[in-house]
Order: structure tokens, then sequence, then C-alpha cells
């Protein structure tokens, strides 16, 4: 059977398009990350660091993980004077970077936190207004000081998670790990795996190279 | 010898359409329809630029409008139960599987009709055949650089395979690492997230790609796109193809000319190419009614 071709564009069209807007009309389809499909606003979710999405505001962090905007701030050498409503992508640096966050808070969920006092509902004030939102979150009182990322301190075993700060508190020398990456130390707070990959290096061999290093200190 | 030159029987040569008649054409729809989706994207792209995405702001990514990337985060969306991979959303997956429906019964015209980084490619192989009208000295370049080419010629249908391995790594690697390995080298990715000035390879393939198709046309489409190695080997068991009726036909080559993907559709019976992007450019060229037609047959078996 003969198709003219203006017909044959018009299938084309009614396939495609037919297709997207079927699954529109179904509520299936969602175009940002931000909302769910049925429009419902995505939020981190305390029990599991990887629903942390580079567009989330440090506040955002700051109360679904119950962590001081402070110690944030403090923890990745970040300006003290950095507003809370700034996205995460945006502050990103050799420092800080989204995985490093869920690292970091990670091994505090891991880690025995301190009491933390932390004022009723904080969360209900910060979404519905924006203007009470730094003072809340720099409102929330705590005696928790940073903590160094120890959760796997006692195991001494690099991960693909393992920062480079861990490997000092481990007791490391600086200059060995440079001598091994081939490099000057970046900031503590990088994952290695992460420096490696992004240097164009095995993680494999930077880590059986620093996994010798640190069993030699046992 | 005496050479005869049997005249066309006028039944069988296409009337000259003149006038506004002559814009009525499906090669006219298809440009449209190319420039509808293009100028879709770029509004996404400017509204995105514009307004931002600060904490309170939901606009689109032109990234959550890009079919490859379903295809990039499907392995994770099926296996972790709904989540994607950085960048994609269900959109994507929606994209593609709609991409994937067009392939499977029309072949990859979603290439040929809707893809807007092929009708970049497409404006600017037109603008330098309007170069080689407008200035002989630039024909006559083309022209020696095409002789000369000539030889590399048996390379074309080994680089053509290029694609499937760009769409192998690009799966496997998004798979492997959950981060979208291809992404950076992207061309696409990279006109649209031109607004960050950042270098990325991404970048330099645009412009090795965009400066080819001024010498080849759809130089990507050609060898390297991995979405439209997808929709070739679906394509394969679409019922649509191409049929040219040797006894219509006078070998002229025009067909094989006015191809956007190179084939030599003059010598085909049927033209079943995983390569073809149905943009009809050929039936459109064909000075003879009946010569070139679209059909549909059997998938596989009841295409002659």
């Amino acid at each position: 059977m003969r198709i003219p071709p203006i017909l044959f564009g018009s299938i084309v069209l009614v396939l495609f398009l037919g297709t997207i807007f079927g699954f529109q009309a179904a509520g299936i389809w969602s175009i940002s990350g931000k909302i769910t499909g049925d429009g419902q606003a995505v939020l981190p979710s305390a029990g599991d660091v990887n629903t942390i999405k580079g567009w989330m505001t440090l506040e955002q962090i700051s109360i679904a993980y119950n962590v001081p905007l402070d110690d944030i701030l403090m923890q990745f050498s970040l300006p003290g004077d950095t507003p809370a409503s700034t996205a995460i992508k945006d502050l990103e640096s050799d420092a800080f970077s989204v995985t490093n966050l869920r690292t970091w808070l990670e091994s505090r969920m891991q880690s025995p936190q301190p009491e933390v006092t932390v004022p009723p509902s904080p969360q209900v004030t910060l979404l519905t207004s924006k203007a009470t939102e730094t003072a809340v979150v720099t409102s929330i009182e705590t005696t928790a000081t940073p903590l160094p990322t120890q959760h796997i301190a006692s195991e001494k075993t690099i991960s693909g998670k393992t920062t480079f700060q861990e490997l000092l508190d481990w007791g490391v020398e600086l200059e060995t790990i440079q001598q091994v990456i081939g490099a000057d130390l970046p900031a503590p707070a990088t994952v290695i795996k992460d420096y490696v990959t992004q240097k164009g290096l095995q993680f494999s061999t930077v880590k059986t190279a620093l996994q010798a290093e640190v069993d030699q200190l046992k | 010898m005496i050479t005869q030159s049997i005249p066309a029987k006028p039944s069988l040569v296409k009337p000259r359409l003149r006038g506004w008649k002559s814009f009525l054409t499906h090669q006219t729809f298809r440009r449209v329809v190319q420039l509808a989706f293009a100028l879709f994207i770029l509004v996404i792209t400017i509204q995105h630029v514009q307004v931002g995405e600060g904490s309170n702001n939901v606009t689109a990514s032109p990234e959550a409008y890009c079919p490859f990337g379903g295809l990039e985060t499907l392995y994770k969306y099926v296996t972790s139960g709904g989540s994607f991979v950085s960048h994609t959303h269900l959109s994507n997956v929606v994209l593609l599987i709609a991409v994937l429906v067009t392939a499977l019964l029309t072949r990859s015209a979603f290439c040929g009709w809707i893809c807007p980084l092929g009708f970049i490619q497409d404006l600017f192989s037109n603008f330098s055949a309007f170069l080689r009208k407008r200035f002989p000295s630039l024909r006559r370049a083309f022209k020696t650089l095409k002789t000369r080419g000539a030889r590399l010629a048996f390379l074309d249908r080994y680089l053509r395979l290029v694609k499937y391995a760009v769409l192998a790594w690009a799966i496997i690697g998004a798979a492997a690492y959950g981060v979208m390995v291809f992404r950076d080298y992207d061309p696409w990715s990279a006109l649209i997230n031109i607004a960050e000035f950042s270098f990325t390879p991404g970048l330099v393939v645009l412009g090795v790609m965009l400066v080819a198709s001024l010498f080849v046309e759809r130089p990507w489409c050609r060898y390297a796109c991995p979405l439209g190695a997808t929709s070739s080997l679906l394509g394969k068991f679409s019922p649509v193809y191409l049929k040219r009726q040797s006894e219509a036909c006078k070998v002229c080559k025009v067909c094989t000319t006015a191809c956007p993907m190179g084939l030599p559709v003059h010598t085909a019976t049927t033209i079943t190419s995983a390569d073809c992007i149905g943009c009809l450019e050929c039936v459109g060229a064909c000075p003879r009614v009946g010569a070139l037609e679209v059909k549909i047959g059997i998938p596989l078996i009841g295409q002659k």
C-alpha cells in the first residue's frame, strides 16, 4: 500500500506527540527533579543521603539532617556569610560537592551524635516564610561540634567514599599521600575516588597503594 | 554507434509546481515541523537560563526533553525502582518511548522530521550549498575536494558502525557508573548548556560536527549519533519502506544526490537501510511519477 509523503509526515507527528500526550494524560510525566509526577515538592529525606540533589539549598539540608548550618560551612571551609538559601551546586568547588556532602552526612548519621535541641516543627516555618528561614536555621541550638568523618576509622579500609581527611585521621603522612597521588593534596574533605577519577587515574591502583600505607600503620 | 534518447512519457514526469503551490510539499511540511521543535527547545533553554533554578523555581531544563537521556537512565530507572541518573527525569523516559514507538512504525523518521540536532546540521549543509551556488570559485574548490576525497569513500561504510559503538559505550557506561558518561562528549548537551560557558569535549565535538556539516550532510547522524543507532536497530521491524519502481525510474541519480544520509537510492529496489532517516528528500527530488514511493508491507518479509 502506498502512503503519500505528507500523510507519512503526519503519521510520524501523531505517533510521537500522541505517545507523549498519552503518558502526560496518564500522569506519567515530570520535567524536574523538584516535583514528583503528582506535583508534590521533592525534599531531602533524612534517612537517605542519595536524595540530596544539587538544586537543594543549605537550609533544606540543615533541617532534613538536623545539622547546624554553621557546621556545614565550617566542615567544607565555606564562607561564614553564605546565605542559607544557596543551592548546593552553586557552592561546588574542589573542597565541596554534592558527593562530599553526602559522604559527610552519611558518616555523621552513622556516628553517635550529641543531643541536639531543635525548635518545634521548624520545617513548617521554613516552607511558609522565607524571611524567617535563615533565622530559624541559625537559631538551632546545638552542643554538637563538627565531627571528622570517623565512621570507617575503626576499620581503616579505603572505600569509594573515603576522604583524604580520613586518611590523615588514620595517621597517614601528608607527604605519603601526595607521593601516591602524584600531586599536592586537594581539600581534605574531597572523596579520594572522585579526585582520582577526575584526574584520569585508576582508583583501584591508588587505593591499593594507599591501603598499603594504612596497613603499615596498624 | 547510434545513441537514441527515449523521451519520457508525459504522464510519467511530475508536473512542475509553480507559485504558492510549490511550497505545499512534504519538504516544506518537514521543515516547518523541524523548525517548530527547534524553536520549542530554544524557548525552553532561554526560559531556563533567564528564570534560573533557585529553590522555589521549577523550570524545565532542555535536558529534560532529550530522548537519549531516557536511554541512559533506563537501567537505573528499572533496577532502582524509579530513580534516575543526574540530569534526567521521567520526561526523558517518556520521550524515549515516543521515539521507540515512532521508530518501530516509521523507521528513523524521528531523525528526519523532528530531531533539532539533525535540523541544525541541515541548516549548515544548506548554507554551504547556498555559498557554493553563489560563488563559483567555492563550488570548484568543493568539487576538487570531493574528487580527491573520493578515494576515502570506502571508509564511509566502516565509520557508519561507530554510532553503534557509541551507543554501547553510553548505555553500558551509564549502567556501570550510574552517571551519564556520554554527556560530556554529547554535542547536543554542549549546545543546550552553552550559556554555562563551560569548555567540554562536547563543545569540541559540536564544533567539529558543524564544520563537517559544511562538507558532508548530517555527519553526526551518519557516524556517531547513538539515538539514531537505536532508532535504526528498531526500524528494522518497521512496516514502512521506500520502493523504487525500476520500470518508472530513469536512474538519473537525483534521489541519491538528494539523500542527506548518502544512501545509493538509485541502485536499490527497496530502501530498507538502517541509515534511512525517512526525510523523503529522495521522493521529493525524483522527477518521475511513481518511481519512488513510501509503502507499507509486512516487516522483514513483505517489503519487496
